[in-house]
This record gives structure tokens, C-alpha cells and sequence, in this order.
């Protein structure tokens, strides 16, 4: 078990003939994705790493019955194919994009409204079900199948924290990076209740960032569910020094003046148990059993 | 948007004397300091000789506008969004002082959460809106925008209400929030803050100060503001980052780091600061690496006379760990390598780039984890010290 991918999702990938999608979809599909076609404009019929290429989003599905999408595309190409998503109704849409302007996340935001898609990203590792799929540039031999759900804003703290859990000898059900854009698609919120829902996830990481009131705002949520699993939570810039903007895009009122304790005294008072070094994650995770 | 209608730069103390006579023959003037920051007014000067005025000084006779300008041109400016290092002071505005009843502040911005505009509104007789913002967060008005309509008479009802406005400044608030709103879309703004919103006697309304934020990477899109980009505010090191295309950050610490992700950066300082040290500097690498990009940051990180010791974190997953490898054993066949570096890789490639390393022969140090290689570097730095 594992929340939105595993084994049998049939996977298109936009943007598959770029250099660095080529890399990492071939690494997806020795991984064991089941990545079914591509998608490149004007490169219809013709085969790229083995796979069907399709010239829209919405033939790919059709022929192929593909339930999501890994995109590939750049920055300012993200909006095209979000909307592609959106109509060919996708149920879930990846994107590692980096650097894609606010106001296309807006517009993105607002396709996105009351659509059945969900978005992963941009600017994120993507999610991988450990020796089940993979959509994005995770690193492959870090991950092992287990039981632990990672949900994080920091494609590194994410990488370290899955490395501690593997060494720990313990596994991942599955693991989301969310990206810590301005804007970003799928909030903890919606992952942390998908684990909630999965049985086997047994417990999860949550990785936070100093910016952005989505950590305070998971809090709160999770303060009011009855059935949850315990979530262990960790958010780094501790001795970065009051008011001191590390490159984060803030928030207006709140850029720089809500400290780091601040936010670890929200989670810890809506239940969480936090902790301060990501070593302390397996510590944690070991006297949960 | 209104905003005062005299007003001129001037980069040095007579450059601001004529200023002054020529935007008013009589004072108070404004003068304001100019650098790349919100906060001026409650902010302070790191030289002495400057201690006892702010980034935003009202000066009511004429025979001290040369003093005061003399203050602030070349000297440092530390506010609450500036770090402690504060910025350097190079041009200042000078402006006639406008008489008004009543300050407001008036920002916009993107609320995270329901990727919505969002008006933010608030009564601040001392123009301090942080002190808002902490103390009295429900004394600030949010009002969400929708992208594509101008805003609603309702809801410009609800801004004169809250305010108290006069009800002569009504089409004048309609006009500044419309023109604001078309402002942030037009120019691709993260954020506009108009603080202060001056309202004079008769109820007009006036930008009396402003800090726009512009979005990095909608910036293509505007190559007119582009060509704008001041950076004399960066020093020579993060000139030459800038250059490289890689993020450099300085700190008051020993340690020179090398990471790929602002989150594997605010964790290494944290556990220099638990193991009592700090970072004198980070790069950090992101995504896109080759030899050449790595090789230019070690250079450039053995130029900063703070760094004791180099640790290279790199967690690989589009950052492919060879290409590292490469670019260290370019840097210190190049520079020679005259700190101890303790190097940690994971994840792409990492393999082949332990053996790139290896084969080099360089006096490099392993290690497995962030907190291992912490703890090996203020050792060795130790040692060598």
C-alpha cells in the first residue's frame, strides 16, 4: 500500500525527448514506473526510450489509460501543460519545474480549483513509492519499501530524512516533496490525510520550511482529526538569526518575524512531536513501535 | 497612483541641497534613504557620526539638509529586513514635505495558502506596520482580490469604513487600490506595500513612500526593469556568485559550505551552532552543476579570509555527484586546496564520484552523514589551528 502511486499507475511523462527528462525517466522505468507514452508537441509517432510518443496530453490517455503525469517541461511551458492535465482529467500531475513565475502559479492555482487533478510541485523531487514508481529526480538508492510516509518542503531535508530512515532499517510507504515555491500544488494537509487513510503507513516525517504559514496551517488541521497517524516533525533555521531572509520567498507581514520556535511551538501544541536534529526522526520513529 | 509631486535623487550632500531648493522653497523636506529595503524609518545607522537619525528623516530647516544628507550617504543602514550588516547608503530621495490628516498603510500580496490577491489594510499613525503586525495581527484588514476584476464598490466601502476615510476620498481610494492592483499584475509583483498612504485635508490620497518586490522569475518578461537590477549593494564575493549563476551568502562564522538545497543549508547551520561554530559562507549550487560552476565556487569560497575549513555537502538528485568531483579536482589543481575540506555525497552518481576523488590523491576527509561531517571539519580546524 501506498498513497497516489504505486506499481500498476500507468504513468505518461510530458516533455519525455529533454535532456534530463531522458536520464531520469529512463532511471524511473529501471525502477519499475509504469511509464506507458510520452507527450512532446509536433513529435507524435515516433518512439522515445522505447514508448509511444504522443503529440497531446489527452491522446496519450486515450490510448494508454494513464492516470498521471510526470512533466518535464520548463518553467514558463508549466501553465500549457497543467491545463492539458486539467482537461484530459488527470488525477494527478508531477512537476519539478524550477523557477516558474507567480502570477502562472495563479493562473495554475485557479485551473486547478475544483478540477480532478492534483498537483505535486513545482519545484520538488516529485513522489516516489519505493520499489514501486517513481515521478521525478529522486535519487534511487537511497529509499527502501517500509511503512514510514515523508511528506516535506526541502528536496534535501527530504533526501535526509528518507537516508536516516533506511539506515534506521526501517522504509517508506511513500515519499512527496511538496516544493517550496510561493505557490505550491498539494499542501501537507491533503498528503498527511492521504497517509492517514493508508494502512500501511504506520507514522510520518513532515519536513517544514521557515517561510510560508503552510506548517501552521497543517497544525491546526491536524489538531482537529480523531483518527491520525503520529506525525514527527522537524523544520531547520534554528541559528538563522532573527529577520534574516535565507532566500525564501516570504510572506509580507510575516517575513522574517515568525521564528523558527515559533512554528516548532504550533505543531508541538497541536500534537506533533517535534523534533530538533533529523537524527532524532529514527529515534523517534524506533520508540513508536 | 498619486504620488508626491516634487521630489528628486541626489548622491551627495550638494546634490541634496539643490534638490531641496528646487522640489520646495520653503521646509520641512523628506529625506530618505535609498537602498533595497522595507523598514528605513525605524531603522539606524552603524556609524557614529549617523547614530541619531533614521533611513527617513524630516528636516525642517534648510541649513540642515546638507548635514543630514552628509549622515546617510556613505554609511551603513541597518533595518529589520537588512541582517545586521545592514546596506550601504549611495543616493537619497528628497522630497517637499506633504501635510496630511492621516497615514495608512496599504500593501498586496499573494495569500499562500488560497493563492489568492490580498489586500492588506491598516490605520498606522507612526507608519511602524510591523508593530501591527505582532502586537494587533486583527487591527489589519485582509480583503482578497480577484486576479482578473477591478475591486468591487463593496468592498471599497469596506475600506472606508474600517479606515474612517473621509467620504470625499472615496473615488481617490478606488482609483489608488485599482491602480495598485493593475500595478502588481502589470509588473509582475510579489508584493507592493504603499506605507505610508498619506490622506490630506481635503481628502485626497497620496503614495507617500512605497517597496515593490518583483518576481526573479518573471523577470524575462520585463527586460525594461531588468536593465534596472542595481547590485551595488553586494559585495565583490557575491558579485563574482552572481556571475557564476550560484546563490553566496556570508556569515560571521569559520566554515565555508558547499550544499544544493536552502534546506540542507539551514541545517548544517544549525549543527555548526549546536557544536558551536558557524558559517563564514555558503554556496548554494541548486540544481544545475557542472565542472567549471563548482570549481569557481571553491575558488571563490578560498578568498573569504573567514573560512577555516570547507564542507561539501551534496544530497544528488538532479545534481549529478561526478560532475562535483570534477570540478573540486579542477579548483585545487588550479588554486591548491589550503583548508581542510570534509566532503559527504548521496545519491546520483556518488559512487564515481568517491573514485574521481580518490584517484586525485587530494588530503580529503569522508564522511556519511551531515553531522559526521560537521564534527570532522571543527576537528580538523581544530588541529590545524
Amino acid at each position: 500500500m501506498s498513497v497516489f502511486v504505486n506499481k500498476d499507475t500507468k504513468v505518461v511523462c510530458q516533455g519525455i525527448t529533454g535532456n534530463q527528462a531522458s536520464f531520469h525517466v529512463k532511471n524511473s522505468l529501471d525502477y519499475g514506473t509504469k511509464i506507458v507514452a510520452g507527450v512532446v508537441p509536433e513529435k507524435g509517432g515516433s518512439l522515445h526510450l522505447g514508448l509511444p510518443v504522443f503529440n497531446t496530453l489527452r491522446e496519450a490517455v486515450e490510448q494508454t489509460g494513464a492516470e498521471a503525469t510526470v512533466m518535464y517541461v520548463p518553467a514558463a511551458q508549466l501553465k500549457y501543460a497543467i491545463r492539458e492535465a486539467v482537461e484530459a482529467e488527470l488525477g494527478l500531475a508531477v512537476s519539478i519545474a524550477a523557477d516558474v513565475p507567480l502570477s502562472d502559479m495563479l493562473e495554475i492555482k485557479a485551473m486547478l480549483r475544483g478540477s480532478k487533478t492534483k498537483l505535486i510541485g513545482p519545484n520538488t523531487p516529485g513522489i516516489i513509492t519505493p520499489e514501486e514508481a517513481r515521478l521525478g529526480i529522486f535519487p534511487i538508492d537511497i529509499h527502501k519499501k517500509g511503512h514510514i510516509g515523508v511528506v516535506s518542503r526541502s528536496s534535501t531535508l527530504t533526501y535526509e530524512a528518507v537516508l536516516a530512515i533506511s539506515r534506521a532499517g526501517l522504509g517508506q510507504s511513500t515519499v512527496i516533496g511538496l516544493g517550496d515555491d510561493m505557490l505550491i500544488g498539494m499542501d501537507f494537509i491533503e498528503v498527511i490525510d492521504a497517509f492517514n487513510h493508508d494502512r500501511s503507513t504506520k507514522a510520518v516525517v513532515m519536513i517544514g520550511q521557515l517561510s510560508g504559514p503552510f506548517e501552521e496551517v497543517a497544525a491546526d488541521w491536524y489538531k482537529q482529526q480523531i483518527n491520525k497517524k503520529p506525525v514527527i516533525a522537524f523544520i531547520a533555521g534554528n541559528a538563522v538569526p532573527f529577520g534574516h531572509n535565507m532566500g525564501y520567498a516570504g510572506d509580507v507581514l510575516t517575513n522574517g518575524y515568525v521564528s523558527v520556535q515559533d512554528k516548532k511551538d504550533a505543531l508541538a501544541a497541536a500534537g506533533m512531536i517535534v523534533v530538533d536534529n533529523l537524527n532524532e526522526i529514527t529515534r523517534v520513529l524506533s520508540e513508536l513501535k | 497612483m498619486p504620488i508626491p509631486p516634487k521630489k528628486q535623487c541626489s548622491y551627495t550632500p550638494q546634490e541634496a541641497m539643490l534638490a531641496a531648493d528646487s522640489v520646495s522653497k520653503r521646509g520641512p523636506w523628506v529625506l530618505k534613504a535609498q537602498i533595497q529595503s522595507g523598514a528605513r524609518q525605524s531603522g539606524y545607522f552603524l556609524e557614529k557620526k549617523a547614530e541619531r537619525i533614521s533611513g527617513v528623516q524630516i528636516v525642517r530647516k534648510r541649513s540642515e539638509i546638507a548635514t543630514v544628507a552628509e549622515q546617510m550617504l556613505g554609511n551603513t543602514l541597518v533595518t529589520i529586513q537588512t541582517g545586521p550588516q545592514g546596506k550601504k547608503v549611495n543616493k537619497i530621495y528628497v522630497e517637499a514635505f506633504q501635510k496630511v490628516k492621516k497615514n495608512f498603510y496599504l500593501g498586496l500580496t499573494v495569500n499562500r495558502i488560497t493563492a489568492e490577491l490580498v489586500l492588506l489594510i491598516a490605520d498606522v499613525p507612526d507608519g511602524n506596520i510591523i508593530k501591527v503586525a505582532l502586537n494587533h495581527p486583527e487591527d489589519i484588514l485582509h480583503l482578497p482580490l480577484c486576479a482578473g476584476d477591478s475591486v468591487s464598490s463593496a468592498q471599497i466601502q469596506n475600506i472606508m469604513n474600517f479606515l474612517k476615510l473621509p467620504h470625499r476620498s472615496a473615488h481617490h481610494l478606488e482609483k489608488l487600490v485599482n491602480g495598485l492592483h493593475r500595478a502588481f499584475l502589470d509588473l509582475d509583483a510579489t508584493m507592493i506595500e504603499i506605507n505610508p498612504v498619506g490622506v490630506s485635508l481635503s481628502g485626497e490620497l497620496c503614495a507617500l513612500d512605497a517597496k515593490i518586490s518583483l518576481d526573479d522569475n518573471a523577470l524575462f518578461r520585463h527586460q525594461d526593469i531588468a536593465v534596472l537590477r542595481d547590485d551595488s549593494d553586494l559585495g565583490e564575493r557575491e558579485l563574482q556568485a552572481k556571475r557564476y549563476k550560484f546563490t553566496y551568502q556570508e556569515f560571521d562564522g569559520a566554515v565555508g559550505c558547499i550544499v544544493n538545497g536552502d534546506g540542507l543549508a539551514l541545517s548544517a547551520m544549525d549543527l555548526l551552532k549546536e557544536h558551536g561554530s558557524g558559517a563564514a559562507c555558503f554556496i548554494n549550487v541548486k540544481g544545475g552543476v557542472d565542472k567549471d560552476k563548482i570549481a569557481n565556487g571553491i575558488k571563490l569560497i578560498m578568498t573569504n579570509p573567514r573560512v577555516e575549513g570547507i564542507m561539501l555537502n551534496i544530497l544528488g538528485g538532479f545534481v549529478r555527484c561526478n560532475l562535483i568531483a570534477d570540478g573540486i579536482v579542477a579548483a585545487a589543481s588550479e588554486a591548491g586546496l589550503n583548508v581542510p575540506m570534509v566532503i559527504r555525497f548521496e545519491g546520483t552518481n556518488k559512487d564515481m564520484a568517491r573514485e574521481i576523488l580518490n584517484n586525485s590523491h587530494l588530503p580529503i576527509v569522508w564522511s556519511n552523514t551531515q553531522d559526521e561531517a560537521v564534527e570532522k571539519l571543527l576537528k580538523l580546524i581544530k588541529e590545524a589551528a
